[in-house]
């Protein structure tokens, strides 16, 4: 039995619920966790063609995905730190943030 | 790889280099950080130089390895590349001078600035000269990167800090798709390499799979040109981060996001059935256009008038995309570096204007600075005719090429849907030159001590606003040379 | 049912109902610790497709070093991440509509699409020889690109959230 559509419709419906996530959470943490579902997909599907069509260079490509992300991670946790910092100091109710 | 392959990529190498030189330089030397914001121009400088005179020439004796790029055909070199890196590197050197006399301005002088903008230039030539998906990927991170923490640069100040959180959970979201879009691409196509992607095009354009991975791969840089239906960050992001760094971001930033869209965009279009991403195409430009120039009307801050603008004008360049066919590719390219600069210009003056507590960022605060101000007055009214598109500035050309392509190909209504909207834009940006010269200001207090270097940046861009507008022929000869 | 076929369905089910738990729960603790399943559960899958080097990587980093560092974003800002980020402009209906026909686009094609598949699948190699040898030969510009790119990362996080 060839598996391969099979976790090309998983990784399918995880970006799909990445997608959803971003749109309708309104919480900034889970809007990134949602992110991190699509990217996963993303390398689920990378990993799934690489095995089937026998191309490490698929893997390799997730290698980088990972890694990107790691560094992604670190610059999105300082920003909401200096959003939290300012915050500390700021009137919370008065700050209108982030409409879109 | 080979010896030669380091020669070939001396831009990348002298940009990449300036970035640890200057670490080094911060870290070890006490008295140097007042040299990094000249070292910074000059290595930008020199790189948009060295760019500029090898679009056309191969070093003799040497082959010409264009046709299968450096680093295991990782890299290409010369021609359209070079345009760009050219083009980035200018505009970021024009970017510096801005930022030099601003930073103190606002208080924030630190040389991590310029490190972050150098990386963020050496992303965008890793876009524009790559020849390869995972390339494209990390070029495009390393500019996105650097573009979240210059956005949140301003650490003390709340708006800077929202709009780095707006532009890093977007950016990231993009940036899912556009991978989701890679896998499908590498999956029907079975290589990473936009060379052996190319060749197989006539076959896969048939495969939906194929397509579908085009269409996840543009939605992703849609975002970052901030085209309709996914602009919702730029008024935000644009209002939000410093003044210089917005300079950069939507002129450089979007051009290196354009460079992408071609490099990709140019071979599937030449091959297949192209309507579906032609009228995919005129729906996003008609969008971006008509919501750009109506939205910008209603602001009352001129950086979010201009993000609106900026709207806009992705929307003028998409028309060049949906018109595929090769002088549409050239008019993108030329309304690129017309764009840049105009930008460039017009957030210069409001970086020289604005004050540290952020004021001088309304429209109405111009009032009356034609005589407070003359040369920036002046200088504004010129690059506000300039983008609405008003001849003899190089604004004009850009929309007459891009108007002529969507000619050329049939989709005449597109390009009266441009002239509908760059009349109604004539509205917003001629408001601001009625305030700068026909209206009394209420606040007649002094504006600060105007920056020499702020001030060269405005005049290196005003004479090239004027310079392409005179004479157009000499770049678009040049440009469509390279297609 | 063989044991593979078995495996896939269990790691699949993992997968879409933590995910669907990342994206519905109320608490954001709840979510993250979600995540988590969610991250084993493609690391299972990448074992079961022979990539054994990104089944470990995957562990190592999602749950080891992004997961932690949500964590402690969440932990840390527990307050201000309650407040609403965004107004409720948002269209969700228009939204889900065009999302519903695209997926069902996507998946109708990838069922119908005639795939043909490499021999070596049935018996998967270990795949470190070759990730090695091509990250050390054709991608070793992006290799090394990828230093400055954290380096790069690093100056940043550091230039934001310094006092």
């Amino acid at each position: 039995m060839n598996l391969l559509p099979f976790y090309l419709i998983v990784s399918a419906f995880m970006f799909f619920t990445g997608v959803i996530g971003v749109m309708t959470r309104r919480n900034a943490i889970i809007v990134f966790m949602s992110i991190e579902l699509m990217l996963n997909s993303a390398n689920l599907t990378f990993v799934a063609f690489s095995s089937f069509l026998g191309n490490v260079s698929g893997q390799v490509f997730v290698f980088f995905v990972m890694a990107v992300a790691a560094a992604e991670a670190a610059v999105g946790l300082a920003i909401i730190i200096s959003i939290y910092r300012n915050k500390m100091t700021a009137n919370i109710d008065e700050i209108n943030i982030l409409k879109w | 790889m080979e010896m030669k392959d380091l020669f070939y990529a001396m831009p990348l190498l002298i940009v990449g280099g300036g970035i640890l030189l200057i670490l080094l330089i911060d870290m070890f030397f006490k008295g140097g950080k007042k040299i990094i914001p000249a070292l910074t121009f000059f290595i930008l400088l020199g790189t948009a130089y060295y760019s500029l005179f090898t679009i056309n020439q191969l070093p003799i004796g040497l082959m010409p390895v264009s046709e299968f790029g450096l680093f295991y055909g990782m890299l290409s070199f010369g021609g359209k590349a070079h345009l760009f890196y050219f083009l980035f590197n200018f505009g970021s050197a024009i970017a510096v001078l801005i930022a030099n006399d601003y930073l103190k301005k606002i208080e924030t002088e630190y040389s991590e600035y310029y490190i972050l903008l150098l990386s963020s230039v050496l992303g965008m030539m890793l876009i524009a000269g790559s020849r390869n998906l995972v390339m494209i990927f990390i070029g495009l991170e390393q500019m996105s990167i650097s573009f979240y923490a210059l956005a949140g640069y301003r650490r003390k100040n709340i708006l800077s800090n929202e709009a780095a959180l707006k532009y890093f959970l977007l950016g990231s979201f993009a940036t899912g798709f556009l991978i989701y879009g890679m896998a499908f691409i590498f999956g029907t196509a079975q290589s990473m390499m936009l060379i052996d992607i190319f060749s197989q095009t006539s076959v896969l354009v048939k495969n939906p799979l194929f397509m579908i991975g085009i269409l996840l791969f543009l939605i992703g840089f849609t975002f970052k040109i901030a085209a309709v239906p996914f602009h919702m960050w730029a008024p935000d992001v644009y209002e939000g981060s410093p003044t210089s760094v917005t300079a950069l971001m939507a002129t450089v930033g979007k051009a290196a996001a354009f460079s992408a869209i071609l490099l990709i965009f140019v071979s599937v279009a030449k091959m297949g059935p192209n309507s579906v991403f032609s009228s995919m195409f005129s729906v996003v430009a008609v969008l971006s256009m008509l919501y750009g120039s109506i939205a910008a009307i209603a602001q009352k801050d001129i950086k979010r008038m201009l993000a609106y603008s900026s709207i806009a004008h992705a929307g003028y360049m998409t028309i060049g995309l949906a018109a595929v066919n090769p002088s549409g590719i050239a008019g993108i390219i030329f309304y690129l570096v017309a764009y840049t600069f105009m930008n460039l210009g017009a957030f210069g003056i409001i970086a020289l204007l604005e004050s540290k507590e952020g004021k001088f960022l309304s429209i109405e605060d111009y009032k009356g600075l034609g005589t407070r101000q003359p040369f920036l007055a002046a200088s504004l009214a010129i690059i506000m005719f300039a983008l609405s598109g008003i001849p003899p500035f190089a604004g004009f050309f850009g929309k007459y090429y891009i108007f002529l392509a969507a000619i050329q190909s049939g989709d005449t209504w597109l390009a009266l849907v441009g002239v509908l909207s760059s009349v109604i834009s004539v509205y917003f940006y001629l408001r601001v030159v009625v305030y700068m010269y026909f209206s009394k200001s209420d606040d007649e207090s002094a504006i600060l001590e105007i920056s020499q270097t702020g001030l060269l940046a405005v005049i290196a861009s005003l004479v090239l606003v004027i310079a392409f507008g005179l004479a157009p022929g000499s770049l678009i000869r040049l440009i469509s040379g390279l297609i | 049912m063989t044991y593979y076929t078995f495996a896939f369905y269990a790691f699949a089910a993992i997968i879409l109902l933590s995910a669907y738990a990342v994206v519905t729960s109320k608490n954001v603790i709840y979510s993250a610790f979600s995540l988590m399943l969610t991250f084993f559960g493609v690391a299972g899958f990448y074992a079961l497709l022979g990539a054994d080097f990104i089944a470990i990587v995957q562990l190592i980093v999602y749950v080891g070093g992004i997961l932690t560092l949500m964590l402690f974003g969440v932990m840390l800002t527990n307050k201000i991440t309650e407040t609403e980020i965004k107004t409720g402009v948002f269209q969700v209906l228009p939204a889900s509509i065009i999302i519903g026909m695209f997926s069902g686009v996507l998946i109708a094609s990838i069922s119908n699409n005639r795939w043909t598949v490499a021999e070596k699948l049935n018996n998967p190699q270990n795949s470190l020889v070759g990730i090695g040898s091509i990250l050390m030969n054709e991608y070793i510009l992006i290799f090394e690109l990828l230093g400055v790119l954290l380096l790069i990362a690093l100056i940043g996080a550091a230039s934001i959230a310094r006092k």
